[in-house]
């Protein structure tokens, strides 16, 4: 008589498969509210996200060819500018702006430092035909695009015919940036509890919370709202930020509360890029703010921090770097010969 | 339906005050059809936008499959806010069109663009672009007219008035939201008329 051991593997391809395709397309994490963005109208799908994908960090979008969107949102930064404070377009052309970091867009209300833009579809128009940006028009994309073979093949894989629309195009940008969710920074981890902060980063956070998290609201680091942080007019962009849109003086100087999430790759820091570091950015609370008449009420008390507070504060902000967000494969340049 | 369209792309027109213009481009969106009976509605049009372009006459017959009773007919000019805000469309209402705004956002409910001798710009150009869809810009206008029962019903639109209305010596340029375009909407919406 043999005595038999059975050993079986318990594989379960099928559902592992599962959760991974799902958590390629999108997924909200745990204790997040629900995301603003109506995916009903657009919902998410492989084939899409990776037309999506090609189409950011393709050139074809500009007018000569020359600037795709990442060439202004890198994977490498959050998906921001680093070289420049202001955003180079084509023939060199300096925009008036920095590019804000794209990340967790599927819950903000508006978009652009001033809140233009009422849905993220319609984002990429914008720096399209914006001169200084892309120079193009999206009646002309659509047509480079309907003679291109490649991405014939890509329209009928995803849409079911090869005919490239404005429609089309514009929904599967906004698929591939609905998919760059950051939610995995040792923040993250200690709010779930499977990790702790440090003597220092609690320190720090203690302080975030008090100064801070008004406006950079957990868990996305902003309350995504318009408000004036005091910082001084630029005499030359002269930039009055959200009254363009509204036309109201009370919004004067008023610009979109930009995400803290991995702050330490997203300088240079403010709408117009004006501080290179978190160490300016924090002077700026202390000793900079300029009391314009639109200035927030949460900051019409000084903010008092020492050095080692701000040492603390910044141990803080850097525990938002989520790397497996920066340096994820799934992000980054794709063309349609891959 | 048909709005009766008896003007031409890039002919010169004289008005009764002696200008002569000349439209080049001409293209609005009407939207939300609505039909209604001793003020009550009766049917209501299902994705109910048309675009409108002087390039082609035939987007200036409408086919509406409507009921039988119906005492009124109610149409908006432009794109109303759900629809401004509801991100990418397609069809008549996909950017490609040429009637959605870029850095600004929203749909231009209507282009008017041409020349006319009062104008006192570079070529006499006017470009007169409609649209806004927030408070205090909202532009939508909103018509409404007896229709009995009838199988077709044609809708002047009587440009002349618009331009004896609209100062175009001084008023000649209109390419974003304002209190402004809202007062060229209103003006536009007036020339409007059953025939
Ligand atoms: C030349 C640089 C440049 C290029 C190219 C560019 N952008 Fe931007 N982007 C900017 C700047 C600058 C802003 C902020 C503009 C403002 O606030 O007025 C911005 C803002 C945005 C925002 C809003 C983010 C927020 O939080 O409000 C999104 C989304 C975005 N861009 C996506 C894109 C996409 C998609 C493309 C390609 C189609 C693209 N960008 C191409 C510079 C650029
Ligand atoms: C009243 C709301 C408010 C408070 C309170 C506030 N901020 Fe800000 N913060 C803003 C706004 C608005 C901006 C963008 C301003 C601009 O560019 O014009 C900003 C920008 C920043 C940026 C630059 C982000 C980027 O990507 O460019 C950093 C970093 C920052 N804040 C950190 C902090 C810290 C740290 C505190 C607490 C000491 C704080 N903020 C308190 C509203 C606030």
């Amino acid at each position: 008589m043999k005595i038999k051991l059975l050993l079986i593997l318990l594989i379960f391809t099928g559902l592992m498969s599962f959760v991974a395709h799902k958590d390629l397309l999108f997924f909200a994490p745990k204790k997040w509210p629900k995301p603003v963005y109506n995916f009903t109208n657009n919902s998410l799908d492989k084939t899409k996200i990776k037309l999506g994908r090609i189409l950011f960090y393709d050139p074809i979008l500009s007018k000569n060819n020359t600037i795709s969107c990442a060439n202004c949102h890198s994977p490498y930064n959050a998906f921001t500018h680093v070289d420049h404070a202001l955003s180079h377009g084509i023939g060199d052309s300096i925009g008036i702006r920095n590019s804000p970091a794209l990340m967790n867009l599927a819950w903000h209300k508006s978009f652009m430092w001033d809140g233009a833009v009422n849905h993220l579809d319609m984002q990429a128009l914008s720096p399209i035909s914006h001169l200084d940006e892309m120079g193009e028009t999206i009646e002309n994309v659509v047509l480079k695009l309907q003679q291109s073979n490649g991405y014939k093949r890509l329209f009928y894989k995803a849409y079911g015919d090869s005919l490239a629309t404005g429609e089309r195009v514009l929904k599967s940008i906004s698929q591939f940036m609905l998919t760059l969710v950051s939610s995995n920074s040792k923040y993250d981890s200690v709010i779930n509890m499977k990790a702790s902060f440090s003597i220092q980063e609690k320190k720090g956070y203690t302080i975030f919370l008090k100064n801070c998290s008004s406006c950079h609201t957990e868990p996305l680091f902003t309350n995504l709202n318009f408000e004036n942080n005091g910082l001084s007019l630029d005499k030359d962009l002269k930039d009055y930020g959200r009254i363009k849109v509204t036309q109201s003086a009370k919004d004067s100087l008023k610009f979109k509360v930009p995400t803290l999430r991995n702050i330490e790759f997203t300088y240079p820091y403010m709408h117009d890029g004006r501080f290179k570091t978190i160490g300016e950015v924090l002077n700026h609370y202390t000793d900079g703010i300029i009391h314009y008449k639109t200035l927030s009420q949460l900051l019409q008390k000084k903010i008092k921090l020492n050095a080692d507070e701000k040492v603390d504060l910044t141990t803080f902000l850097l525990t938002l770097t989520d790397k497996s967000f920066l340096f994820n494969p799934k992000f980054g340049y794709l063309n349609f010969r891959q | 339906m048909i709005a009766h369209q008896s003007l031409k792309l890039d002919s010169l027109y004289t008005l009764f005050n002696k200008d002569s213009i000349r439209i080049t481009n001409f293209k609005f969106y009407i939207s939300n059809f609505t039909f209604l009976k001793n003020g009550q509605i009766v049917f209501k049009e299902k994705n109910s936008f048309h675009l409108l372009d002087l390039k082609d006459t035939n987007s200036f017959k409408i086919h509406i499959k409507s009921p039988q009773n119906y005492t009124q007919i109610q149409f908006c000019i432009g794109i109303d806010s759900v629809a401004n805000s509801a991100g990418a469309m397609g069809g008549i209402l996909d950017p490609t069109k040429g009637m959605y705004w870029t850095w600004q956002n929203g749909y231009i409910n209507m282009k008017l663009e041409g020349t006319s001798s009062a104008c006192k710009t570079r070529n006499n150009e006017f470009v007169y672009h409609i649209g806004g869809y927030q408070y205090p810009f909202n532009s939508l206008q909103s018509l409404i007219f007896k229709a009995v029962n009838k199988q077709n019903v044609t809708i002047g639109i009587e440009l002349n008035k618009f331009f004896s209305d609209v100062n175009s010596n001084t008023n000649h340029t209109m390419m974003s939201p304002s209190l402004q375009a809202v007062k060229l909407a209103e003006i536009f919406k007036t020339i409007f008329v059953i025939e």
